[in-house]
């Protein structure tokens, strides 16, 4: 796990580490890549992979509306909003 | 009469024999919170609605079901409506959910008191409480040394003695570790048995919801209320209802029970090792019968646990952006800023390293290789259990592979050794399977937990078994004496 690895899932993450912290990170990324990599020992030729325990397919819904216009429950917790939309910064000059 | 330590079956008779009302249950309930508050098990309390349900409670002729005036915890990461729920995260520091999570309604549904939301490790990510951004909790039975985690608050608040039971969430061992290194009782359901609406995910496939009590009959009463089929969680299972008390005291002569050869006991402290021949000598003199099995690929839980939960975590954690709800960065100078700055900022270090690892184990060129791979190995577990439980009733292992352990010993150096913390809990979580811990001894003051795995849906049968050890023993009867924090 070189410093570029680490740049490059640090962007596809959105995050970003703190300088001092960086070493660390990659050294604790590296112990826990291993301990996954151990992972290649077990023979899974032809075995299909498990996502779910329950190994059943989401159940579908009716499309029909069962709830209140909750706008304003919603937009109450961003941090930034006006009556009807969440703002953030201009994207389009 | 002191309510401290008490079961909800003994606080029900004192509610219904009027020596105490609900109301004062429930303020009994915060003044002891209080003369322990430097155990630091809630983030957030709901004083107010509390005793305002407690005293309608006790204006009702008939209590609506045993749960009806009871104070119950509820882990920070259900959400609850109007009531603060953090995930122990400073981004979600400010966050009032809209609605209120199914396992939780239900058991308020049947007159339970929510008073208030417990201290964990953020976003569930952890097994000692050290990585909330509200600060670890102390175990009741030693002060400065952890509960476990992630749902370390809930156990360390009954462990006290200051709620009866609490709710917790289990992805890889959250209420079975807790609950070993706090001496109570802690059951992970079967996947699908609960609802996870409501809850905050952190690996949707594994995470379960389920009870933290003072015994097993106590889980069953809690888990008779949390569970049951929910529309709104497609992957809840839509059973008939069933009371899991009704074959809680059946016999357990004839059941069989499976030791795991794989599982080296020779590398556990001295004290588990003796503990679990104890109880494997209690069981045989109750009239079961032990059969070693074979788990051959259990070795592989650990590292595919730890590429299944981070990726997933990955993608659910994703919806933290700072836009919608949460911790928002000052001033972003444009979009991307706001999102990096506003995660970076409210996120710890666990749940980040956490993330990172996702992000790569999903990446092109890795998927095959970490995710992919994880789960062909899952299904090789699931595999495992499937051909052992056609020998066995249930599967017996100890909880942790050693008691509770001071701040900052396991884990600041190297984060693999903390999660080795999980060994014994997580392939039921790989393969979706039921589990409960039962505290069976002591190390040095601190408690040691059992085991008991049980086959698909197969709760009831391993709460009958854990509630016939408990009639035959006391380790759940004892308590600590919490001079520590007087």
């Amino acid at each position: 796990m070189d410093q570029e690895t680490v740049r490059t899932i640090c962007h596809l993450a959105r995050l970003k580490i703190d300088d001092e912290k960086s070493e660390k990170i990659e050294s604790d990324l590296d112990t826990i890549i291993a301990l996954i990599g151990g992972l290649s020992s077990f023979d899974t030729s032809n075995i299909e992979p498990l996502y779910s325990p329950l190994e059943q397919t989401a159940v579908k819904h009716e499309d029909v509306v069962n709830s209140d216009n909750c706008k304003d429950k919603y937009l109450a917790n961003s941090p930034l909003s006006n009556d009807d939309y969440f703002l953030v910064p201009r994207v389009v000059e | 009469m002191s309510i401290q330590f008490k079961t909800i079956t003994e606080l029900r008779e004192m509610l219904d024999s009027k020596i105490i009302s609900s109301e004062e249950l429930v303020n009994e309930t915060f003044r002891l919170n209080e003369q322990f508050k430097e155990l630091n098990c809630f983030v957030t309390l709901n004083e107010s609605k509390s005793r305002e349900k407690a005293i309608g409670i006790d204006q009702q002729d008939e209590p609506l079901s045993i749960l009806s005036g009871i104070p119950l915890a509820q882990k920070d990461l259900f959400c609850t409506e109007g009531l603060r729920t953090t995930c122990s995260s400073k981004i979600l520091s400010n966050f009032i959910p809209p609605y209120t999570a199914t396992a939780v309604s239900k058991l308020e549904d049947d007159g339970s008191i929510t008073i208030g939301k417990t201290n964990m490790d953020e976003f569930a990510m952890g097994s000692s409480n050290e990585t909330s951004f509200f600060g670890p909790v102390h175990n009741p039975w030693k002060k400065g040394y952890v509960p476990g985690g992630s749902s370390g608050g809930s156990a360390a608040a009954v462990a006290a003695g200051i709620v009866p039971a609490a709710t917790g969430t289990d992805t890889g061992g959250s209420i079975r570790q807790p609950a070993a290194h706090c001496g109570i009782t802690g059951m992970k359901p079967t996947y699908g048995r609960v609802s996870r609406w409501g809850m905050v995910a952190f690996a949707s496939s594994l995470d379960q919801a389920g009870p933290i009590a003072r015994s097993a009959e106590d889980c069953a009463i809690l888990l008779n209320s949390m569970s049951g089929y929910d529309s709104k969680d497609t992957t809840c299972l839509d059973l008939p209802n069933q009371d899991l008390l009704e074959t809680i005291n059946n016999p357990i002569k004839g059941l069989k029970i499976g030791v795991v050869k794989e599982f080296d006991m020779s590398d556990l402290d001295l004290g588990v090792q003796q503990a679990f021949e104890q109880s494997k000598k209690l069981y045989e003199s109750l009239g079961a019968e032990f059969v070693e099995v074979s788990l051959p690929n259990i070795s592989a839980s650990v590292p595919a646990y730890y590429s299944i939960a981070p990726a997933e975590c990955s993608s659910n954690l994703s919806r933290f952006d700072g836009i919608k709800f949460g911790h928002r960065t000052e001033d972003p100078g444009n979009l991307e800023e706001l999102y990096v700055n506003s995660r970076s900022e409210g996120f710890g270090d666990e749940v980040k390293r956490r993330i990172l690892i996702g992000t790569y184990a999903l990446s092109a060129g890795f998927y095959d290789a970490y995710y992919k791979k994880a789960q062909q190995v899952r299904r090789l577990i699931k595999n495992d259990f499937v051909s052992a439980f056609e020998s066995i009733d249930v599967i017996m292992t100890p909880t942790t592979p050693s008691t509770a352990f001071a701040f900052g010993s396991k884990g600041a150096q190297n984060p693999v050794e903390l999660y080795l913390e999980d060994l014994f809990t997580i392939s039921s979580n790989l393969a979706g399977l039921p589990a409960i811990s039962i505290p069976h001894g002591q190390l040095n003051n601190l408690p040691i937990g059992l085991q008991l795995i049980g086959n698909f849906l197969e709760e009831g049968r391993i709460l009958n078994a854990a509630h016939i050890f408990q009639k035959n023993s006391d380790f759940h009867l004892t308590h600590p004496n919490m001079e520590d924090f007087k």
